[in-house]
């Protein structure tokens, strides 16, 4: 019996994140920077990654519009250098940082446009009638280590991810950002759209730190005539 | 005999050029024939100035609830420009011909071919005179400026003893940064563009070998002065500097800006104005 509690014990240890090897800030926070930048794999199918199958719960005309884009890329905005959107920026393989700062956290990503993005860290709540843009409006706090990043107020023209699963104006999304170590963080996202899916539904990812790297400048918009 | 006929003939063009002192092309004048009310955003009660903020460490703070706000300044390189205040001082721009004759190309085509209108980068250091709000985040070695326009751009200036420029660089549209600070003044040194970027909208070229020193001080809680120095030999026969006033707008929040998005501007922009 000891030694199953033993086990038991030692199991649990073991499955938690050790702390020590987190960096952290002066408020105690996980620092979710550094010197370098977090460079995901560019995984086409959010639903369908190594370690994250989902079985997606479409409506029929979402399905049918997945279906489409899937086959026919011609639709995606991003191919015309428009903004990828959330939370297909952590899928592509585009490297981004992330600055904290007291009362928010800066996104900056490489890809799609050399965008940027602000989570706002100081309480507040969505405002009540956002204007619906590429990005959205995103608020986030922390559940222990873990960053907790709510958006919402999107337009519907971006895709979540590279395959095409489509999204409306209701969409709404809530990530979660774990640094697991100096050189991972773990990387978990609910699409809640009751405009495209019948319930919401979490796909995750893995998101490796590569250090030294710096970000680039990559300007999308090509010469227009 | 003939050969040397020929010589003069070929010569005389380039002769009587020479004997015409440069011309700089004139302000195409004010945008509308009766300007609007000032509409600036972010307008409240007028703000107080108070003195400049600075960091725990003694760090300049060039931050704070709201955005610096350049304004259009059209022109870096004249006080007036379009019928509205422009940058702070006049300078005689040492142009090569090359540049003097692209710079009047453009101001007389009234900036039909302005990359920044057809949604390319706005540029350094073009984005301290442009009308479009900015906000300056300071990390322990980065400062990053977040631009609302025109593309919702990020540029990073590491800062401290370990940030040099890269040996090969890759020519880009904002260039290489790397910074320092010089008491309460931010001090940027630039290298690595592309030349494809105008530094202003009248449309002053830079070259490859473009060569930038910003200075940014922020000289009460309201203010923010910028000064560059202009380092291009391949455009400009000598070292000149361009200086802008930068004000703080209390309480204003950037708004994504998608210049792309369903963007029909540029095809109207077809360098005449047209009779009415």
């Amino acid at each position: 019996m000891r030694y199953a509690l033993a086990i038991l014990i030692s199991a649990v240890v073991t499955a938690a994140p050790t702390p020590s090897k987190i960096p952290r800030g002066a408020d105690g926070k996980p620092d979710l920077g550094g010197d370098g930048v977090w460079f995901p794999l560019r995984l086409e199918d959010m639903a369908n990654v190594p370690d994250s199958k989902v079985d997606v719960p479409f409506l029929p005309w979402a399905k049918k519009m997945f279906d489409e884009n899937r086959a026919n890329k011609g639709n995606d905005t991003a191919s015309r250098c428009l903004p990828q959107g959330i939370p297909r920026l952590t899928y592509t393989a585009n490297a981004f940082q992330i600055l904290q700062l007291p009362n928010r956290i800066v996104f900056l990503y490489e890809g799609g446009t050399h965008i940027w993005r602000t989570v706002w860290m100081d309480g507040r709540a969505h405002p009540k009638d956002p204007n619906p843009d590429w990005l959205g409006d995103a608020v986030g706090h922390w559940e222990g280590d873990t960053l907790v990043v709510d958006s919402v107020g999107f337009n519907d023209r971006t895709w979540l991810d590279d395959a095409g699963h489509p999204h409306t104006e209701r969409l709404h999304v809530v990530e979660k950002y774990t640094r697991t170590g100096p050189l991972a963080m773990r990387y978990e996202v609910v699409i809640d759209d009751p405009g495209a899916y019948s319930q919401s539904w979490t796909a995750s990812t893995s998101i490796p730190f590569r250090p030294g790297v710096k970000l680039t400048e990559y300007v999308c918009t090509g010469d227009r005539p | 005999m003939i050969k040397a006929q020929i010589a003069l003939i070929l010569l005389a063009p380039a002769f009587v050029f020479a004997q015409q002192p440069p011309r700089l092309a004139k302000d195409p004048g004010p945008f509308l024939e009766t300007p609007p009310p000032d509409q600036g955003r972010g307008r409240g009660p007028k703000p107080v100035a108070g003195p400049a903020p600075h960091l725990a460490d003694g760090r300049p703070d060039f931050g704070g609830d709201g955005a610096w706000y350049p304004g259009f300044s059209g022109n870096i390189a004249e006080r007036q420009w379009k019928g509205v205040k422009s940058a702070d001082r006049h300078v005689d721009v040492p142009f090569m011909p090359w540049a003097l004759e692209v710079f009047n190309q453009r101001v007389e085509s009234l900036s039909k071919d302005d990359p920044e209108a057809r949604c390319q980068p706005v540029g350094v250091p073009r984005y301290m005179f442009d009308p479009y709000p900015f906000q300056i985040i300071q990390t322990r070695n980065q400062v990053v400026f977040l631009f609302e326009g025109d593309n919702y751009l990020w540029r990073v200036v590491p800062i401290g003893p370990g940030a040099a420029h890269p040996k090969n660089l890759k020519p880009t549209w904002l260039g290489d940064s790397i910074g320092h600070y010089e008491g309460d003044t931010l001090v940027v040194d630039v290298v690595g563009f592309n030349g494809r970027a105008w530094m202003d909208q009248a449309g002053h070229p830079q070259s490859e070998k473009q060569h930038l020193v910003e200075r940014y001080t922020r000289t009460d809680s309201l203010t923010l002065k910028y000064e560059v120095t202009i380092d291009d030999p391949g455009a400009y026969t000598q070292t000149w500097a361009a200086s802008n006033t930068v004000s703080w707008r209390p309480g204003l929040q950037l708004g994504e800006s998608i210049c792309q998005e369903n963007e029909k501007d540029s095809r109207h922009m077809i360098g005449e104005v047209k009779p009415k």
